[in-house]
């Protein structure tokens, strides 16, 4: 094996968007804003003990954005390229400036000027702090924590009959965003992440579960072992599921979702919250601003600066100055997310949550985000619902952001007399999520962090239930 | 008005010098490597969106690089660059090899054409016809057309977009197999409103053709009016009943039904590893008598067709159950290799940045002989699935889910009303056996799946006729 492909420090790249920013004045654009990435990472899976593959990712690429003047408003276009070299950079902002011409100018739009970005002293101050060069693992030292996560997650019991594999990967990227405002900033994030797979059961009665953990350094993630065991404990207490009894058929009844399939509710709150979704009138949340839509027990914050927190950022896609956003206070309804455009036209302020990517517009993100949690445990919380179902999988996409309609495909495991009675799979539940927000019953003190988002265990009643 | 893409035609000449890809193909592979190639990609892609009366949102991505592989037995190194100069493509090489022990390397390769197969598409850029003006006129003429035929019409989105791709697939061997790959979409939504409810309908088509095809006749204006229909049948459905009943499904895109519950468990990685709940049972009966599905990668001009997949393997039709007994998976080569059997043209990967996996391309059931009408009529109290939104599978206990975007309740063989978006829920190597009824209607999708997998994203299509399924958990929200 000659495995020594480990990444490195990657040189910088802010050059490549002030490049980028020249061409593009060059080409006739008033205002513009520019990015650069460049990502190196690898990754390995092992199954069955064996290497069954490697991978390794050597990606860069621009993006731009640059608005012209017409006689009827600033009008402005996005484009993306992977080739980087002085040719296909100026290319880039020779195609940009021509569809930005037929493009409809929006008395609205926002280019970078007067925004409220961080300044350099704070700029510096950020990347002492929060830069990340190393994710502390080179390909072998992945290839053994995925050999021994494998193994450990293999041998764990009788019950587990297959694997699906172990995957280590651990990578750098580098992003450079510079605005003809005169902003430039680069950051530098390094990530770990190892995740196993295994098949409890055979034939028809398999069941397969997984578990996984990502860190900014391989020396801040669960340990193999942890892993493992999770991920086949999860497999094995899915076997044999038993069908619904015909008392949970009617009626409504509570569920607990458990942090990990909580973050979903999180997920659809925030895409309910999304500005551009408001301004479309496409959210079932457009006209709830400032009212409750949670019980008052229920507070939602974003802390763009979390000690625990994957998705810290001092600014966003447009290089608004991120600060702490209580989004739901008390149950109630504090603020939409909006970059600048979208606070211009809903006349609120800027929260920045200006999510860029390489390729399209700029669309609505968010940094750490995090569900206060309660005081009850898990199992008190199944004390306390007495009947219902803990749901531990979601499948499919039934859920209607428009409406709030909420029909999903679930398992998990059925509670009975306040105890958990057996797994249940193929199961149905459904609701309204405006309803939903508003029948939590219980929050949990199990806070977890998945990423950049932090979820403890909600029950909600009212639920419809069907299966089989 | 200038037409910014800087790929007009097809480009069958490699983009990198040959020399090069040769040495970086001698020096990746070892002699015992049982496989590997380079995948060579340039690619354009356009977009225009509409909303709120204005084309606000226009952009265009161009993406290149290459793709390196080494297979030996079970393991695959994979690595891409997106750099063409030689010290990053030798690179991607040798991180490829790091699969493999130490060894010899194979016998220098000479590149050259290999003689290809007739294309399914037109190798052109299918927006070249269609300008940026044009197709902006096009999105709001569509607005225009939306707003002036129904009063409740509040939001209109209009979408277009368009890629065009030259993919270089050089084997081992030193064949050097070209495709230039077409594809475009076009989608409108709507959100209607009334009394203070809001709904919202969608419609979209589109394939491996150009853009004109869309853009001039009427396929365009039929979209606008399809998404309204479904956005205002949708504010008068009732609430969906909860529980176990018999379902029909309509033609065309409820074929999702078959992607989700059979084809991925018909795949070849899971089935090698015996982790799909169809493993082992290729021979015996998965479906009713009467049930034929086949996948066909070779229907020309189709969003899931393919002249060759992503290894360079010619496309197939490939009966996957014949009469109701399993009779084939969906291969790629190492796969293949591995399960003793032949590649089926199933190999795919989403772009060069991205490893083969085993993938379907136009998924679909054959036509019965049962009228549609006389299916519908078969209903004591069902459900009539006419339309879907998307569908997710867990391929080892064989769970599927797939939601409906147009249904309705019937009751005495009579269609009574329109219910809501409803989770429709079962088991994949159950399902096919509890089909009784088979439509002679078959139709395919109007050219909108993408079918995830392993994070990567590839159209695909679907089809079905009308069928009922005597038995199918329903998540409505009235039990």
């Amino acid at each position: 094996m000659s495995l020594k492909t480990g990444s490195t420090s990657q040189p910088s790249i802010s050059h490549q968007s002030i490049q980028l920013l020249e061409a593009a004045k060059k080409c006739g654009a008033i205002h513009a804003d520019a990015l650069a990435v460049c990502d190196t990472g690898d990754s390995i899976s092992i199954r069955n003990g064996m290497v069954e593959s490697v991978e390794r990712e050597d990606a860069q690429g621009l993006g731009l954005r640059a608005f012209i003047e017409t006689p009827k408003g600033l009008a402005f276009a996005t484009a993306s390229t992977s080739d980087v070299s002085e040719s296909g950079l100026n290319k880039l902002a020779e195609q940009v400036i021509a569809m930005a011409r037929i493009s409809e100018p929006d008395p609205d739009a926002m280019p970078p000027v007067g925004a409220n970005h961080p300044s350099s002293a704070e700029l510096q101050a950020w990347q002492t702090k929060h830069d990340h060069h190393d994710s502390g693992w080179d390909l072998s030292q992945a290839k053994a924590a995925a050999m021994q996560c494998e193994e450990i997650a293999r041998n764990y019991s009788d019950q587990i009959s297959n694997s699906e594999g172990a995957d280590a990967s651990f990578g750098n990227s580098r992003v450079a965003y510079a605005s003809s405002d005169g902003f430039a900033s680069e950051y530098a994030k390094a990530s770990a992440s190892l995740s196993v797979s295994v098949i409890a059961g055979t034939g028809e009665g398999m069941q397969r579960d997984y578990a996984w953990h990502s860190a900014f350094n391989a020396a801040d993630l669960r340990s193999p072992q942890i892993i493992a065991e999770e991920a086949a404990q999860r497999a094995t207490d899915r076997l044999n599921p038993s069908s619904l009894p015909d008392s949970m058929k009617h009626g409504e009844h509570s569920v607990i979702f458990e942090p990990r399939i909580a973050t979903s509710l999180l997920g659809h709150l925030i895409g309910a919250i999304n500005g551009r979704s408001v301004l479309q009138q496409r959210s079932f949340l457009s006209d709830s601003l400032n009212r409750s839509i949670f019980p008052d027990f229920v507070s939602i914050e974003e802390n763009p600066n979390h000690p625990d927190g994957l998705g810290n950022r001092l600014f966003d896609g447009e290089g608004t100055r991120c600060s702490l956003n209580q989004i739901i206070e008390a149950g109630r309804l504090n603020t939409f997310l909006a970059d600048r455009y979208v606070a211009k036209r809903l006349g609120q302020p800027e929260t920045g949550s200006a999510s860029r990517g390489l390729t399209g517009d700029i669309g609505i993100g968010s940094s750490n985000i995090l569900w206060q949690p309660g005081t009850r445990t898990q199992a008190e919380m199944i004390s306390d619902i007495g009947n219902g179902v803990l749901i531990t999988e979601l499948i499919g996409f039934g859920v209607n952001g428009v409406t709030g309609d909420y029909s999903r495909g679930a398992g998990g495991f059925l509670i009975e007399n306040g105890k958990i009675s057996h797994p249940v799979q193929g199961i149905t539940i459904a609701g309204n999520l405006k309803d939903m927000f508003a029948n939590i019953e219980l929050i949990g003190s199990d806070l977890t962090w998945f990423g950049s988002r932090a979820v403890p265990s909600i029950a909600v009643s009212g639920m419809t239930i069907a299966g089989e | 008005m200038p037409n910014t893409p800087d790929t007009t035609t097809a480009n069958s000449e490699l983009p990198i010098a040959i020399e090069t890809l040769q040495s970086v193909l001698s020096n990746m592979l070892p002699a015992h490597a049982d496989d590997g190639d380079l995948y060579i990609e340039h690619g354009v892609s356009e977009s225009l969106a509409l909303e709120e009366g204005r084309v606000k949102h226009v952009s265009a991505s161009t993406h290149q690089g290459m793709g390196a592989r080494v297979i030996k037995g079970e393991s695959a190194g994979h690595a891409f660059t997106d750099r063409f100069d030689s010290a990053a493509l030798m690179q991607a090489g040798k991180s490829a090899r790091a699969i493999a022990e130490s060894g010899q390397n194979i016998a220098p390769v000479s590149i050259h054409q290999a003689k290809s197969s007739p294309s399914l598409y037109q190798a052109i850029n299918p927006s070249d016809a269609v300008d940026f003006l044009q197709r902006k006129l096009l999105l709001e003429e569509l607005d225009a057309l939306a707003r002036s035929l129904d009063p409740r019409v509040v939001q209109v989105f209009a979408n277009v977009s368009s890629s065009f791709s030259d993919i270089h697939i050089i084997r081992m061997d030193g064949r050097h197999i070209h495709d230039a790959r077409p594809l475009v979409r076009m989608n409108i939504s709507v959100v209607v409103e009334q009394n203070d409810k809001r709904e919202t309908g969608s419609a979209g088509g589109g394939g491996r053709f150009a853009l004109s095809r869309l853009t001039e006749g009427e396929q365009a204006k039929q979209l606008v009016h399809e998404a309204i229909r479904l956005a205002l049948l949708n504010l008068d459905a009732h609430d969906t009943p909860a529980g176990n009943m018999p379902v029909v499904l309509g033609p065309g895109w409820p074929g999702i039904l078959l992607h989700e519950a059979i084809g991925h468990g018909l795949e070849g990685d899971f089935n090698r590893k015996g982790t799909s709940v169809f493993s082992d049972k290729m021979g015996q009966r998965v479906a009713a008598k009467g049930i034929t599905v086949v996948d066909d990668g070779t229907i020309p001009e189709r969003r899931g067709s393919l002249t060759v997949d992503d290894e360079g393997t010619d496309t197939n039709r490939t009966v996957l159950i014949e009469d109701g007994i399993l009779t084939g998976y969906l291969l790629d080569k190492q796969n293949a290799r591995l399960m003793g059997m032949e590649a089926t043209g199933n190999g795919r990967r989403e772009s060069y940045a991205h490893p083969v996996l085993p993938r379907m391309t136009n998924t679909f059931m054959l036509a019965g002989s049962d009228t549609p009408d006389d299916i519908i009529a078969s209903l004591d109290k069902g459900i009539y699935a006419v339309n879907f939104g998307g569908g997710q599978v867990d391929i080892t206990s064989g769970k599927f889910v797939f939601t409906t975007s147009e249904a309705y309740y019937v009751e005495n063989g009579k269609i009574q009303y329109p219910v809501k978006g409803a989770t429709l829920i079962g088991s994949g190597h159950e399902v096919l056996q509890k089909v009784s009824m088979i439509g002679n209607d078959l139709e395919l999708d109007p050219g909108v799946g993408t079918c995830g997998k392993g994070g990567q994203s590839v159209p695909v299509g679907v089809g079905l006729p009308t069928i009922r399924i005597d038995e199918l958990t329903v998540g409505g929200t009235e039990s």
